[in-house]
């Protein structure tokens, strides 16, 4: 048999077989209640029901809050448990569980910057009847703070001296310092004090608590149903809900961790929405009529150098040399041509943040012949002529770590390439991010010190301005082995403006102190910004009315229809 | 027979145990598990040594190690942090079946197993099941006619899907029958999941839901089966009882179905009594692939996070079930062959 007629022959079996195999399908599927697994309160089969399926990439490890910090528990919440305020797609914030946002102009913020006072709205209620009061956010507070439960983090709830009720439609959050970040740190999604507060009374603690595995009882505009460990979670209406009700009948949540799989099923029209898409991804699923959809998260991808002789590479501490590197890489050639040209270069920390990159930053250019100016200044010449410039003996060869993400890995590659040819030898080490991410304690790599170069994507406490990692107190030690400091850089100047800002409640002076950090990152060349790493999510056309915050995802989700 | 199982048992005993050691050393220098909790940023330092301390990985490796093994309720720890231990302990250890509690999702570890098993069984053995169906029918059917064209036919096919990495097959299955039969208007297949939350979650929709995953596994075993399969009837089929059984005029039906095929089963039961215990580990890229929550993701999802409680209990599941299937396979081999036995 020749080849011809042997992949002829293949292709006519496999095609005969898929026929075989679709044929005999399950098409309708007969009505009737589920046989499998845990009964559902929910009817699926009810004709013309609108049930919008959602794509995870990762399954939530819990969806009560103070217990997890997954960006995935925090797109869910806005479906089943409401925050104070939430923000909406311009990432401006909005009374929700309140009747206005705490301000000094409505005296619900003190002059003195430590007090915070909520109004309440008096008809919000939990699902299975009772009020939503100031009550719950007291014992929020108390659970957050209490030794006894293993909370993810008690920030910023352990920077509150304390939380009281005057009236059941009152808050008054009390904080030890001025506090500048409150209003995109505090409440997000409150703990039911009628549910929790007997288990904790009766256990010492919350931690077991069936509703915070299982948090069936809510506040949102939909309901957790069913959670099905790695497979589905499913969310039906709150016909209790004290809004405006909602207009789809079920929201369903497929946990499916493999990109490929994501984008088929979004080809195929299993889904109606898609998370966290590749880059890679968007023509392929623009073609198939999704629509992309991208949403500033404050997040941005960013090459950190390490800044201390003692533990880094001694060029590192040249600042001469960190603005050749970052003439030597051409960033935006990266962005259009590994990044589709859907992403630019940032240059400011404050990216998404126009209010503090003020006066707006522009980029180092791509120049490397002035890089290798600059670096010949600084004393760092090929010698020896390897082609590796090289000063007092010491070769100018960095370490350049990040994680295993497949975008990072080439442009890791592409960024060697480019600084080889002004004489910088890089090596290139990739890890899985639990280990890149252990602390110093556990020996991580990055927080040891052992990358002379770090990447990864982070931004500030967005949509506040506040950062923290480059405080001197930061830096990890034996003394202090879960420091967050690892770029061992203790600039005094730096320091005391990130503490200052902290604690300055007044906006606009504020603002001036993070335009001078703003200022100071660019002029120091302290970090270096590779691409804008946006929210970015594929939308089926039949999926109406949605929009994205950058903060509390999914909003609107009490406004999402679907057409039948 | 009974002294010999109940010897290899008390064997296993001291084995799990050295194994146990193994993997939790391993598992303790394999990432942080309250590196970043899930999150985007880094675990800030006050929470950090705050949740070390609460979920005991503060404690030296061996102490670790002890809790895990005989529970820690014979003690106090010490979680509010103010350097006295004055909260009972409440682990049971895994010797007083307490396998303790997620590091990831709060939940006992047992619970979550338990939880993704029965979908890996289901999955797993529907694809065991094909294979070895599927591969016996094949390897007698080569072995009887050797060097036909149907058995170079399968033999070719055989070697296709075994060189075939089981990610392209998933892949190219679901985008073939899934996505283009969709395109194309034909009858199509689901491509992730178990069930179209429209009809919800039936025994019909979930047999429907499992047509590819199944197909994929199965082509990629199905190769070292059926070859299998065929060299041992082949040399089964030469042997001189074989000749002396057609000589006495048994039917070939008998021949080939009593005789031949019960002793060529043997090196068969060794094959899959090493398999059926690897079933409950599930398969890891298959499941991820097509979203099936089987033991694989779960053993994936965890091991990412650095669940050590979660991981040891898989692994644990695991190796216990590779000692007790080794037991099974020697039962299987005496009652294949008269000629084996385990006892004077």
């Amino acid at each position: 048999m020749n080849a011809k007629r042997f992949a002829f022959n293949f292709v006519v079996v496999m095609v005969v077989f898929g026929f075989m195999l679709t044929a005999c399908g399950p098409k309708p599927v007969p009505a009737g209640p589920s046989t499998v697994g845990e009964p559902s309160s929910v009817q699926p089969d009810q004709p013309g029901r609108k049930v919008a399926t959602l794509i995870y990439t990762q399954e939530f490890d819990n969806l009560a809050p103070l217990y997890t910090d997954m960006w995935f528990a925090w797109t869910t919440w806005q479906m089943f448990l409401h925050w104070a305020w939430e923000f909406d797609e311009k990432n401006e914030p909005f009374p929700r569980l309140v009747t206005e946002i705490p301000s000094s102009e409505n005296g619900g913020v003190s002059a003195d910057g430590r007090v915070i006072t909520m109004k309440l709205r008096d008809d919000i209620k939990w699902s299975d009847g009772t009020p939503v009061t100031a009550d719950d956010f007291v014992f929020t507070w108390e659970m957050a703070v209490s030794p006894k439960n293993t909370v993810t983090s008690t920030y910023p709830y352990n920077m509150v001296e304390t939380v009281t009720a005057p009236d059941p439609q009152t808050v008054v959050v009390t904080f030890a310092e001025p506090f500048a970040p409150w209003l995109a740190t505090l409440w997000h999604g409150i703990l039911p004090a009628h549910i929790l507060r007997p288990v904790y009374e009766a256990e010492g603690t919350i931690d077991n608590a069936e509703w915070i595995k299982n948090p069936k009882v809510g506040c949102g505009p939909y309901l957790l149903d069913t959670w099905e460990s790695g497979s589905y979670a499913r969310f039906v209406r709150n016909e209790n809900y004290w809004g405006n009700r909602p207009i789809l009948d079920e929201i369903f949540i497929r946990f499916v961790p493999d990109d490929a799989s994501q984008v088929a099923a979004l080809q195929a029209g299993e889904a109606d929405l898609g998370t966290f898409i590749a880059y890679s991804d968007i023509p392929t699923l623009e073609q198939a009529g999704l629509q992309i959809m991208t949403e500033p998260s404050g997040y941005n991808e960013w090459m950190f150098f390490l800044v201390n002789d003692q533990v880094g590479h001694p060029a590192l501490t040249d600042v001469n040399v960190r603005k050749a590197i970052a003439m030597s890489i051409d960033r935006e050639a990266i962005n259009r041509d590994l990044l589709l040209g859907l992403t630019k270069p940032p240059a400011s920390f404050w990216d998404a943040l126009p209010f503090y990159n003020d006066p707006p930053l522009q980029n180092y250019p791509y120049d490397p012949e002035e890089a290798k100016r600059l670096l010949d200044a600084a004393g760092w010449v090929d010698s020896d002529g390897d082609g590796i410039r090289d000063k007092d003996g010491i070769p100018l060869e960095l370490d350049y770590g990040t994680t295993i993400r497949e975008i990072r890995q080439d442009v890791q590659a592409v960024i060697q390439q480019q600084l080889a040819q002004v004489g910088i030898k890089v090596n290139l080490y990739s890890v899985e991010a639990d280990v890149y991410f252990a602390s110093y304690g556990e020996n991580g790599p990055a927080a040891t010190g052992q990358y002379d170069i770090q990447e990864w994507s982070d931004g500030p406490l967005f949509p506040d301005a506040d950062l923290y990692y480059w405080l001197c107190s930061e830096i990890p030690s034996d003394e202090n082995p879960a420091g967050s400091n690892w770029f061992y850089l203790c600039d005094e100047e730096l320091d005391a403006l990130i503490q200052l800002q902290a604690t300055q409640v007044d906006v606009k002076e504020r603002q001036q102190t993070i335009s001078k950090i703003n200022q100071l990152f660019y002029d120091k060349v302290y970090i270096l910004g590779l691409w804008q790493d946006p929210d970015i999510y594929a939308v089926n056309p039949r999926l109406k009315n949605v929009r994205f915050s950058g903060v509390t995802m999914f909003f609107s989700i009490g406004e999402w229809d679907l057409e039948q | 027979m009974g002294r010999y199982i109940i010897k290899r048992l008390l064997q296993g005993i001291p084995l799990l145990f050295f194994i146990s050691i193994i993997l939790f050393v391993l598992m303790m220098n394999m990432g942080d598990p309250v590196a970043t909790m899930g999150g985007r940023r880094v675990t800030r330092a006050s929470d950090y040594e705050r949740l070390r301390r609460q979920l005991g990985l503060d404690k030296p490796i061996y102490t670790q190690y002890l809790y895990w093994l005989i529970g820690n309720d014979w003690t106090k720890t010490d979680v509010d942090g103010d350097g006295i231990a004055e909260t009972p302990g409440t682990r049971r250890g895994v010797l007083r079946g307490d396998f303790g509690v997620s590091l990831v999702t709060r939940k006992p570890v047992l619970q979550v197993i338990g939880e993704r098993l029965p979908n890996t069984l289901i999955l797993m053995l529907a694809s065991e099941f094909v294979i070895i169906v599927g591969s016996l029918l094949v390897g007698v059917y080569s072995a009887l006619r050797q060097y036909s064209v149907l058995d170079h036919i399968v033999t070719a096919f055989s070697f296709i899907g075994y060189s075939m990495p089981i990610f392209f097959i998933a892949l190219l299955s679901m985008y073939v029958f899934g996505v283009l039969f969709k395109r194309w208007g034909l009858p199509y297949l689901p491509t992730v999941g178990m069930f179209d939350p429209q009809a919800g979650k039936t025994a019909a929709q979930v047999l429907w839901h499992m047509v590819l995953p199944v197909l994929s596994i199965s082509i990629i075993s199905f190769a070292a089966y059926s070859r299998y399969i065929r060299s041992t009837m082949l040399e089964v089929l030469g042997q001189d009882y074989i000749r002396t059984a057609r000589a006495k005029g048994l039917p070939r039906r008998e021949v080939v179905y009593v005789h031949a095929l019960k002793n060529a089963s043997l090196p068969i039961v060794t094959v899959v009594g090493l398999d059926l215990p690897l079933l409950l580990g599930g398969a890891v890229v298959t499941e991820r692939i097509f979203a099936w929550p089987g033991m694989g993701r779960l053993f994936l999802d965890h091991v990412s996070r650095s669940d050590l409680p979660v991981v040891m209990g898989i692994l644990m599941m695991i190796a216990t079930a590779v000692v007790v299937f080794q037991i099974l396979t020697d039962i299987v081999y005496a009652w294949l062959d008269p000629r084996i036995r385990y006892e004077k």
